[in-house]
């Protein structure tokens, strides 16, 4: 009982800390970003004046585009991977491991510079060559939550059961494995894709302009205007990441009532 | 040849060999299953036979040798494309699938269609006597029902083999027993060639219709079970397979050794012995007779098995000796009385210390 108690009141601890941390300041923000003209009363002023501002919808489209490419990308490439490095290349673990967290290691600078000029040409003209930046940079945490997630999942007899039954395999992967570990998989999605739309110093460094970097500019013109737009975001993540988790709650209860009916 | 998924088809291995690193898994393995046949795989833990089920099934590759299906080679092919059926010891039923989803996988992956895959996952669910559970999920299943489904799995494919990699170990004994019978049912209801790997000789014995010891990669003796027990061609055959007595005796001469002061023929299997050689001579405890005695060796334990009845005997040898009889003529018999053992075998196996 008294093993409860404690680890209540530290829940309890860490909760109320947390909601200060993130409630004050973020409270603060919002009600400084309604104020009115000359800081009197409060309306949607700022918030109005964001959305008439150039680039808004294209600056922020092309954010959700890149970062929605980075996070297929990413599965694309890590799922396999992962895969084999847990199926029969597992002597290549720690070679991955440390390739993984390179981009940590790496200064920007050079990690944007070496890798621009290691691009083709084609690709160093496109905004799209941001998308390849955002899955190196989100390689480190993607990496480990698909490899934890792999582990947590009895991967080999799974394959080999899918594959004695005659499935290729592209079929085992996506027909068993990413169903089976679903929840890693979608983790490693939205971090390469939270990581492409929020991403700034890469994409400054080169010279792209996304939601990111037209933020930084516009913000220069309305200081009321610019805490109402990080504010926007900061919004916009959440409310983003309440959707995802709806989705994916609801896909839960349908199977839990598909379980219920049987 | 025989009819594809109506009475198997016929299985060859030849000269088979893996090696993992300086351990070789496999050393030469041959065997030949008839279509139909259900030939079980017996042998110690890293003997290879779970390796040789590999090689067939196509998730290990071999260094040399071959394997053919009716006539056709199969190493050159990848896993997904033997159409082989495989029964894993975890069950590894996709666990985002229902039952019928499971049993429907190999047919989609397959394009059938709708009709086809329905009907088949209900003929499945009726042999494996699980209709009412085709919208659970593996994890709603026991461990006798989820091995079942796994079966059903395998088999809805219509598989040319299939084979079973110890699919039993993980149950408990009463559905161990239920299971097995009902695999046996099952696969000579469907005719299908199979290929089964154990370690529990007790499995082996009741399940096939030969069985195959294995050591050291390769394959001591296959025979009918029958034959396995009561005519084993090597002393490891003998030692492995049943309970057996290993007896200090000396050879009397080429053909001749006494046991227990009894003088007895050697076994044409044993190893190659000489005059006056100090052997082992491997008895079974069927064959051992006691009869009570007022001074000699001593009764030390007595093991109820149900119908049959163990009673260990201190005869003065390092290793008590065992004799088994009906549980009826063991009443006769306690602890701690006095009995004099002969041996009712005209024959026996005898290796050299």
């Amino acid at each position: 009982m008294k093993i409860n108690v404690s680890k209540y009141t530290t829940v309890g601890l860490v909760a109320l800390l947390s909601l200060i941390i993130f409630v004050i300041p973020y409270s603060a923000s919002l009600e400084y970003s309604l104020r009115g003209k000359f800081g009197k009363g409060h309306d949607f002023t700022n918030y109005l004046w964001i959305f008439h501002q150039d680039g808004f919808l294209s600056h922020l489209s092309l954010s959700l585009e890149l970062g929605l490419l980075a996070g297929l990308l990413n599965l694309v490439l890590m799922v396999p991977t992962a895969t084999f490095l847990h199926l029969s290349l597992q002597r290549y673990k720690p070679v991955v491991d440390f390739i993984c967290i390179l981009p940590l290691m790496i200064p920007v600078v050079s990690l944007a510079v070496g890798a621009e000029y290691s691009m083709p040409g084609f690709l160093q003209n496109s905004q799209f060559e941001l998308v390849f930046f955002f899955v190196i940079l989100a390689l480190p945490f993607t990496f480990r939550v698909l490899d934890s997630s792999l582990s947590s999942i009895p991967l080999k007899t799974l394959v080999e059961a899918s594959r004695s039954l005659g499935a290729s395999w592209p079929a085992t992967i996506v027909r068993v494995i990413v169903p089976a570990a679903s929840g890693g998989i979608s983790s490693a999605f939205f971090l390469s894709f939270a990581l492409g739309i929020g991403e700034y110093t890469i994409t400054s460094l080169l010279h792209w302009d996304t939601f990111t970097t037209w933020t930084v500019d516009v913000s220069q013109q309305n200081v009321l205007g610019s805490i109402a737009l990080s504010t926007f975001s900061f919004l916009f993540a959440v409310i983003l990441l309440i959707v995802i988790a709806l989705v994916s709650s609801n896909r839960k209860k349908k199977q839990k009532e598909l379980e219920e009916q049987s | 040849m025989s009819k594809r998924g109506s009475t198997g088809s016929e299985l060859v291995i030849s000269g088979i060999s893996r090696a993992f690193g300086p351990v070789k898994a496999l050393d030469q393995f041959s065997l030949k299953i008839a279509p139909g046949e259900l030939v079980c795989l017996l042998g110690p833990s890293g003997c290879g036979k779970t390796t040789a089920l590999r090689i067939v099934a196509g998730l290990e590759k071999a260094d040399a040798g071959s394997v053919m299906i009716d006539g056709e080679d199969l190493l050159a092919k990848e896993a997904n494309q033997r159409d082989i059926g495989m029964v894993f010891q975890s069950y590894s039923l996709f666990p985002n699938m229902t039952v019928a989803e499971n049993i429907a996988y190999g047919l989609r992956v397959r394009k059938k269609s709708k009709e086809q895959i329905n009907k088949r996952v209900s003929d499945m669910l009726e042999l494996v006597s699980l209709q009412s559970k085709i919208n659970n999920f593996p994890h709603q299943l026991s461990g006798g029902q989820q091995q079942r489904v796994a079966l059903a799995r395998a088999l809805a494919i219509e598989p040319r083999v299939l084979l079973l990699d110890e699919p039993l170990s993980a149950l408990d004994a009463q559905v161990r027993t239920q299971i097995r019978d009902e695999i046996r049912r099952i696969q000579i209801e469907s005719g299908t060639t199979t290929l089964f790997v154990t370690h529990d000789q007790e499995e082996a014995m009741a399940i096939s219709d030969r069985v195959g010891v294995m050591q050291h990669g390769r394959l001591e003796q296959i025979d009918s079970p029958n034959n396995l027990y009561n005519k084993p061609e090597t002393p490891f055959v003998a030692g492995f397979v049943g309970i057996t007595n290993y007896i200090p005796s000396v050879v009397d001469s080429k053909n001749e050794v006494q046991v227990l002061g009894q003088v007895l023929e050697i076994s044409e299997h044993s190893s190659p012995v000489k005059k006056g050689e100090e052997v082992r001579a491997l008895v079974r405890p069927e064959s051992i007779h006691i009869e009570k005695a007022s001074q000699g060796a001593k009764i030390i334990t007595k093991s109820f098995l149900g119908p049959m009845t163990r009673v260990g005997v201190d005869a003065g040898l390092a290793d008590l000796i065992y004799a088994e009889m009906s549980s009826k003529e063991a009443k006769k018999f306690d602890a701690g009385d006095f009995v004099k053992i002969s041996i009712s075998s005209e024959m026996v196996m005898v290796e050299s210390v």
